[in-house]
């Protein structure tokens, strides 16, 4: 016992070595909550566009350009696009956080605008001839009748990649970034005793992780209330 | 142009996929007031030629005026025709993330800019019409089919449509929730609503029909007045129909 004090004293006490996991957890939390936002706007956008074309045969050009982007970034590992995001591209760039949240939302972007899609689609051609026969125009169907409804159904798979999303963040140490992960790997370097930082920094993932899920449980209930 | 035409639909042609034709050169006009209703054996083209109506099925050739505007051509605004052209469904078509109340009263206080209230108010009335009062906070999964498709209607009556479309309004419904909407369906047509009605209920047809078209192949292959067209069909295509269903 006194043996887990005093290794608890050095991993985290001493020389105020929490703080690293703190900062951490703060870069992490920062990254995940811009690049999710970056997602779900580039994912609708995509979305849209994709199940448009789908419909109607129309945005042709557009929807080759969404293809494209959705091929290539579902087809490479996320740290090979973190690394050309960071080295080839923005090159002469030195702000690591903004090329990370800008990596990670358009890599989400792509997973993001899949899921909606396949929401969109799943939802029953007749209600959108149901709002086009009220006198509603494409986009305002698709705002007021169709997103609703979609979003429900996809609410637990968009859950899903948010939370894919949080962990995947994890491999900003590459450029350098010093997330939640980095932060432990610190600690572990200094006191060589991997065990204390690693799980923790496991715990601390896992614990923002439940409580998203419930979060989200809890906003699927509330939407559920209309098919009691 | 006579102002007691709703829809003048001259050589309407409706093709899927460029083969065969659907809709067959169509020629007809709907007055105001009419209760049309359009009967044929399934794949005949009824319920294409209805869609057409409101172009939820863009036709390939022809012209159909609306009140003497041709909304066939590119430039017109059909969601702005749309909003007088209530449209049934066979399958409702309620909005289920909506309450019967939202179901009724988006459309209205999107489109027409009505006040909640108003909209409300207006939407209440209707629902005390068919009866459907206490349903009015309800969600559609909690309706009957019969009480659904009259929500449908009075959702469609909201935006207080010229002429009223029923694609086969009762096709999908269990039989005995048939007659609730057919009920309310014989009194709009007593309050002089135009109605065009693809239906296989021929007792329907016969009671209230001002007028009933016979489609088979595309083509309108007989018209008349209900009492004319049932006791008295001249085409042998109608009177092996009419055999067949009665």
């Amino acid at each position: 016992m006194n043996s887990f004090q005093s290794q608890f004293y050095d991993n985290f006490i001493k020389d105020n070595r929490y703080m690293y996991l703190v900062k951490g957890f703060g870069t992490t939390l920062l990254l995940t909550s811009f690049a999710v936002l970056i997602g779900i706007a580039l994912g609708f956008l995509v979305a849209i566009i994709r199940s448009t074309h789908d419909k109607t045969g129309k945005l042709k050009f557009p929807n080759l350009i969404c293809s494209l982007y959705l091929t290539v970034i579902r087809g490479t590992p996320a740290v090979v696009q973190l690394l050309i995001m960071f080295y080839v591209v923005f090159a002469s760039y030195n702000n690591s956080i903004v090329v990370a949240i800008l990596t990670f939302g358009i890599n989400s972007g792509a997973y993001v605008a899949e899921i909606i899609r396949s929401g969109i689609m799943s939802i029953d051609n007749g209600q959108f001839e149901a709002g086009r026969s009220l006198g509603f125009s494409y986009p305002q169907t698709m705002l007021y009748i169709i997103m609703p409804q979609a979003f429900k159904n996809v609410l637990p798979a968009l859950a899903n990649e948010f939370i894919v999303l949080l962990k995947e963040t994890s491999i900003c140490g590459y450029i350098g970034l010093m997330d939640l992960t980095r932060g432990g790997d610190i600690i572990r370097s200094r006191t060589y005793e991997p065990f204390m930082p690693l799980i923790a920094v496991a715990l601390i993932y896992l614990t923002l992780v439940v409580v998203l899920s419930n979060l989200v449980r809890k906003l699927e209930r509330r939407l559920r209330t209309s098919e009691r | 142009m006579n102002d007691n035409v709703l829809f003048e639909v001259k050589g309407l042609c409706q093709s899927f996929g460029g083969c065969n034709l659907v809709l067959d050169h169509i020629d007809t006009t709907i007055k105001k007031g009419e209760v049309v209703v359009i009967i044929g054996p399934s794949g005949s083209g009824k319920s294409t030629f209805l869609r057409s109506l409101n172009l939820l099925e863009v036709p390939t050739g022809g012209t159909i005026l609306f009140e003497g505007n041709d909304i066939t051509d590119k430039k017109t605004d059909i969601n702005k025709y749309r909003q007088k052209i209530g449209m049934v469904f066979q399958h409702f078509n309620l909005f289920p993330h909506k309450t019967i109340l939202g179901n009724m009263t988006l459309a209205p206080i999107k489109l027409l800019g009505k006040s909640k209230e108003e909209a409300e108010k207006q939407a209440m009335e209707l629902l005390e019409r068919v009866g459907l009062a206490d349903k009015a906070n309800a969600y559609p999964s909690q309706l009957s089919g019969g009480q659904k498709q009259r929500i449908a209607i009075v959702r469609a009556l909201c935006m207080n449509p010229d002429v009223l479309l029923f694609d086969e309004p009762t096709s999908a419904l269990d039989p005995e929730m048939v007659g609730e909407v057919l009920e309310v369906m014989k009194d709009l047509a007593k309050q002089g609503m135009t109605m065009l009605v693809v239906t296989h209920e021929m007792g329907f047809a016969k009671e209230v029909g001002s007028r009933v078209l016979f489609i088979d192949d595309g083509k309108i292959v007989e018209e008349n007045t209900p009492a004319e067209l049932f006791e008295h069909p001249k085409s042998e295509r109608l009177q092996s129909f009419l055999a067949k269903v009665l």
